[in-house]
């Protein structure tokens, strides 16, 4: 039969939206809308516009030509052609699936292809067959902070999670296996650990409170659904740690949707996957206009995407994330670009 | 009326039927098709049932239902987005009103890229009666074109099974 998508079946296409991210330029529609909002703004604060892209959650399988091989590429070829280039690359972890070193192997070349640096963080599925050796001797480091046109960038990683494996005797195997589920009853909650705690306690001590602070970490920096680990064990404390700066703005993987929060001096956005979208869980959302439209399991693009950030002024003005799809995905008030 | 009553008394020992009241009473919630099991004989089938879940929970996360090592739980944690209240219903993908279980095979077969079950299989069965026992109490919503994510459960608590099961060992 021939094929007909979900959504022009049912009269919801916005065709509009469709020349987001296909085109190989970040939606022109979104440079233009920052254009108006964010310059003008700018001009009073001291940090002058900048953009990068971020993608995250590729879950890359240890399969030859697998179907999410060529969402990870696609991501970085639009990348790669967007005019003007950003900055940087940030990828927010999940690169594999079970950590398996031909699954890190394939995703290092085609992430190399950005014609940009990138920073990366992991996420569950790259650390818990070796508990990140794999990880660290090809990334480096799991933590990191720079400074960039005067704001300070923070990753880490939060998907640590206390000894489940040990007292059980599972294999490295078993011990991915358990953690690959997002149903996380079986490895925990997951957090940073104290030494990560300690670490971004130091690495924030010299900067003052008017500096742009913008955080990554793999999961979200508050409780949205601890059961899918749709959390970070101790949020309340890095909250704490950055609640001197007048603005922070978090970025996260893991949830492969559109979601947003704002709490304190704190907003908070959720990522678009290169493998899958998650529908939501069934909770009350705290920005429930801020979603997705759910996606068509027939067009492997849909659902997913990547990202544009912009950040102008002071971060008491704030910046504006662009979510780049391939599809119909989003709603006309998050393709135009939720605020930071 | 007599007539009746000493119809049901024979149904009542002959098919260990308890309709004996029913007739008195008269309203009709208080008509009962048969004896209630016994809570031994309930329990029983309860755990009949949650082994089908369980299977059906494996199933869900088995990457080796397909061909490129992807499990309907990547997708549908907790079996959310299946919607089993909503079907039989009009899919699109299916081009027809279709039940729970033809859905099922199709993400089978397009996501997954794998081989179609039986649809009177142990196995379908079994993925059937997991989405629906991860949606236990939602409305029938027949049709219902919406995204609807399966109960909520603590987090680290497992599933809610009341039947004493707590631990789902490996995976
Ligand atoms: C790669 C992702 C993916 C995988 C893997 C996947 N699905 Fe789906 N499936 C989807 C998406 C996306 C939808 C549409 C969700 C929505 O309507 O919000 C969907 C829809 C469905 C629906 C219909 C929901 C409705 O009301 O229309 C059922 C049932 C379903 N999937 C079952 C399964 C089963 C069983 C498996 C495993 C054999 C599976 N899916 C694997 C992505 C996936
Ligand atoms: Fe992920
Ligand atoms: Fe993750």
């Amino acid at each position: 039969m021939e094929k007909i998508s979900r959504r022009n079946f049912l009269g919801m296409s916005v065709k509009a939206t469709a020349a987001t991210f296909v085109a190989g330029t970040f939606a022109p529609a979104s440079n233009s809308f920052f254009g108006l909002a964010g310059i003008a703004e700018a001009a009073t604060k001291k940090i002058s516009p900048f953009t990068f892209a971020v993608i995250t959650d590729a879950h890359l399988h240890d399969i030859k030509d697998h179907k999410f091989d060529r969402i990870l590429e696609r991501a970085v070829d639009d990348i790669n052609k967007m005019n003007p280039a950003p900055d940087f690359v940030l990828y927010g972890g999940d690169l594999g699936q079970l950590a398996k070193p031909g699954e890190l192997d394939k995703g290092k070349p085609i992430l190399t292809r950005l014609k940009v640096p990138y920073r990366i963080i992991p996420g569950e599925h790259d650390w818990y067959l070796d508990l990140g050796k794999g990880w660290k001797d090809r990334f480096g480091t799991d933590h990191w902070s720079f400074d960039h046109k005067g704001v300070h960038f923070i990753g880490m990683n939060s998907i640590l999670v206390d000894d489940y494996w040990t007292g059980r005797s599972l294999t490295p195997d078993e011990r991915m296996g358990w953690c690959a589920e997002l149903e996380s009853h079986r490895c925990g909650a997951w957090g940073v650990g104290s030494e990560q705690l300690d670490w971004l306690e130091k690495d924030v001590a010299k900067l003052s409170p008017d500096t742009p602070v913008f955080i990554m970490t793999h999961s979200p920096l508050w409780d949205y659904y601890p059961r899918w680990n749709f959390q970070t064990r101790d949020a309340p404390e890095i909250r704490q740690i950055l609640s001197k700066f007048d603005k922070v703005i978090a970025i996260h993987g893991h949830v492969h949707q559109v979601v947003y929060n704002s709490m304190g001096n704190m907003t908070s956005a959720g990522l678009l996957s290169t493998s899958w979208p998650w529908p939501y869980p069934n909770v009350q959302m705290p920005y429930p206009s801020i979603r997705m439209n759910r996606a068509d399991p027939a067009d492997i693009y849909d659902g997913l995407g990547g990202h544009k950030v912009t950040l102008a002024g002071d971060m008491g003005l704030g910046g504006t994330l662009n979510y780049q799809v391939w599809s119909d995905l989003l709603p006309a008030n998050v393709q135009a670009g939720i605020k930071l | 009326m007599k007539k009746h009553k000493s119809m049901y008394a024979i149904g009542t020992s002959v098919m260990g039927l308890s309709l004996a009241g029913v007739m008195l009473l008269g309203g009709p919630q208080d008509v009962q098709a048969k004896k209630p099991v016994s809570p031994a004989q309930a329990e029983q089938e309860r755990q009949e049932l949650l082994k089908a879940v369980l299977m059906g929970d494996a199933l869900w996360h088995d990457g080796s239902l397909g061909t490129n090592g992807l499990a309907c739980g990547n997708c549908h944690p907790d079996g959310s987005a299946s919607n089993p209240h909503t079907w039989p219903k009009f899919q699109t993908n299916l081009g027809k009103v279709g039940t729970l279980r033809e859905m099922i095979n199709w993400c089978i077969m397009v996501p997954l890229e794998g081989k179609a079950l039986p649809t009177e299989s142990d196995k379908m069965i079994a993925m059937e009666a997991y989405a629906t026992f991860m949606h236990d109490g939602v409305p029938i919503a027949l049709g219902k074109d919406e995204q609807h994510g399966a109960n909520p459960v603590a987090g680290g608590a497992g599933y809610q099974l009341p039947s004493g099961v707590t631990d789902l060992g490996a995976p």
